[in-house]
C-alpha cells in the first residue's frame, strides 16, 4: 500500500489521465447543457494530452510535446467555434439544452 | 443517479490504482533476481526519485484536477463549473511539470486557465440562464439507458486497467534522467527545435486552422439582423454611416 502511495511511477499518471477522461465522458453523457458538454470535451482532450506526455517521457520521445501542443491548439479552435455555435443557437431559441435541439431530427 | 455515478467512479479509481501499481513490483521480483535489477536499472521507471515530497505533491495535484473535474460535471451553477474547470486545468499543468514538460505546462496555464476560461465566462454571462434540470436523460428509459452506458464504459476501462502490465525491464527504454543533455528535456529550446524542424508542417497547419476557426467563429456568432433597413414598426432605419433614409 505504501508502495502505491510513495513510489509515483508512470502508471499513476496514466491512471489519473484515465480517470479524468472518464469524468469527461460522464459529463458528456449525463449533462444536458451544451456549455458543460464543451467543458467536458476539454477535460477529455486534457486527459489525452497527459497520456501522450507520459508515454513520451516513458520512451524518451520529445515529439510527443509537439503533438500535445497541437492538441492544445486544436482544443482552442474547437472551444471558440463551439462557443460561437452555442451563442448562435441561444440567439435563435433562448436555450442551449441539447435535449431540446431536435430540429434536425427527421 | 448522480450518486450512483460517483460511487462507480470511486470504485473505478480504487480498482484502477491497485491494478496499475500492483504488477510493477511483482514482475520485478519474479522476472529478475534482485541484484540484477539494481545493476540494470540505474534509473527505474519512476518519474522522479523516491522522495516523499514529490509523491505528496503528485497526490495533491491529482486531487485538485480530479476534484475540479467532478465539480465541472456535478455543479448546476455554470460559473462554479467554470471555476472547477480552472482548478482542474491548473492541477493538470502542475502534473505536466512533473512529467518534465515545462514549456507545455506554461502553455497549458496560458491557454486553458487564461484564454479558454475567459471565453467560457463571457459566453455564460451572455447566456445568463440557469439550467432547469442538470441531469440529461429524461424518463425512466433514458435513465436506464444512460446508466447502462456509463456502467459499460466504466467496466471496460476497469477491465482494461486490470490487465495493464509493467513494461518488461529487459526491453524497457529508461527515461532520460538528469544528464547534461537530459536537463534540456521538455524546455522551450528542445520543443522549439522539434517544432521548427521535423514537425514544421503540423505547426504551420495549426496557424491555418486557427485562422479558419477565428473567421468561422465570427461568421457563426455574428448577429443575423445587421442589414435591416426597416425597424419593427415598419419605419425606415437611418443608415448608420451616412444617416440618410
Amino acid at each position: 500500500m505504501s508502495d502505491i502511495l510513495f513510489n509515483v511511477g508512470y502508471g499513476h499518471f496514466l491512471v489519473l489521465a484515465a480517470v479524468l477522461f472518464l469524468i469527461g465522458v460522464g459529463g458528456v453523457i449525463v449533462r444536458r447543457n451544451a456549455l458543460i458538454i464543451l467543458m467536458s470535451v476539454e477535460l477529455m482532450l486534457n486527459a489525452a494530452n497527459m497520456t501522450l506526455l507520459t508515454f513520451g517521457r516513458m520512451w524518451g520521445d520529445l515529439s510527443s510535446h509537439s503533438f500535445a501542443l497541437i492538441v492544445i491548439a486544436v482544443a482552442a479552435a474547437e472551444a471558440s467555434v463551439g462557443l460561437a455555435i452555442v451563442v448562435a443557437v441561444f440567439r435563435g431559441r433562448r436555450n442551449v439544452d441539447v435535449d431540446r435541439l431536435t430540429t434536425l431530427r427527421h | 443517479m448522480r450518486l450512483l455515478i460517483l460511487i462507480m467512479l470511486a470504485f473505478g479509481v480504487a480498482t484502477a490504482s491497485t491494478a496499475a501499481a500492483d504488477p510493477i513490483p511483482a514482475q520485478v521480483v519474479n522476472v529478475r533476481p534482485a541484484a540484477n535489477v539494481v545493476k540494470r536499472w540505474p534509473h527505474s521507471d519512476r518519474v522522479e526519485s523516491k522522495d516523499k515530497g514529490m509523491a505528496l505533491l503528485f497526490w495533491m495535484f491529482a486531487l485538485a484536477s480530479v476534484g475540479g473535474a467532478v465539480f465541472v460535471v456535478t455543479r448546476r451553477n455554470l460559473i462554479a463549473a467554470v471555476m472547477g474547470m480552472v482548478g482542474s486545468f491548473l492541477g493538470i499543468a502542475a502534473i505536466y511539470m512533473m512529467l518534465y514538460a515545462h514549456f507545455l505546462s506554461v502553455v497549458q496555464m496560458l491557454v486553458y486557465a487564461g484564454a479558454i476560461m475567459v471565453l467560457f465566462v463571457f459566453v455564460i454571462m451572455i447566456l445568463n440562464r440557469p439550467e432547469d434540470e442538470p441531469v440529461a436523460p429524461s424518463g425512466r428509459a433514458g435513465q436506464v439507458l444512460g446508466g447502462a452506458a456509463i456502467l459499460y464504459l466504466v467496466g471496460r476501462l476497469v477491465m482494461l486497467l486490470i490487465y495493464v502490465r509493467a513494461p518488461n525491464p529487459a526491453t524497457a527504454v529508461a527515461a532520460p534522467g538528469p544528464t547534461p543533455e537530459g536537463h534540456d528535456w521538455g524546455s522551450v529550446k528542445a520543443v522549439g527545435t522539434d517544432l521548427f524542424g521535423p514537425d514544421a508542417f503540423p505547426f504551420e497547419a495549426i496557424s491555418i486552422l486557427l485562422l479558419v476557426a477565428v473567421v468561422g467563429a465570427i461568421a457563426i456568432a455574428r448577429p443575423l439582423h445587421e442589414d435591416k433597413t426597416i425597424d419593427d414598426e415598419g419605419n425606415p432605419v437611418p443608415d448608420p454611416v451616412t444617416g440618410a433614409h
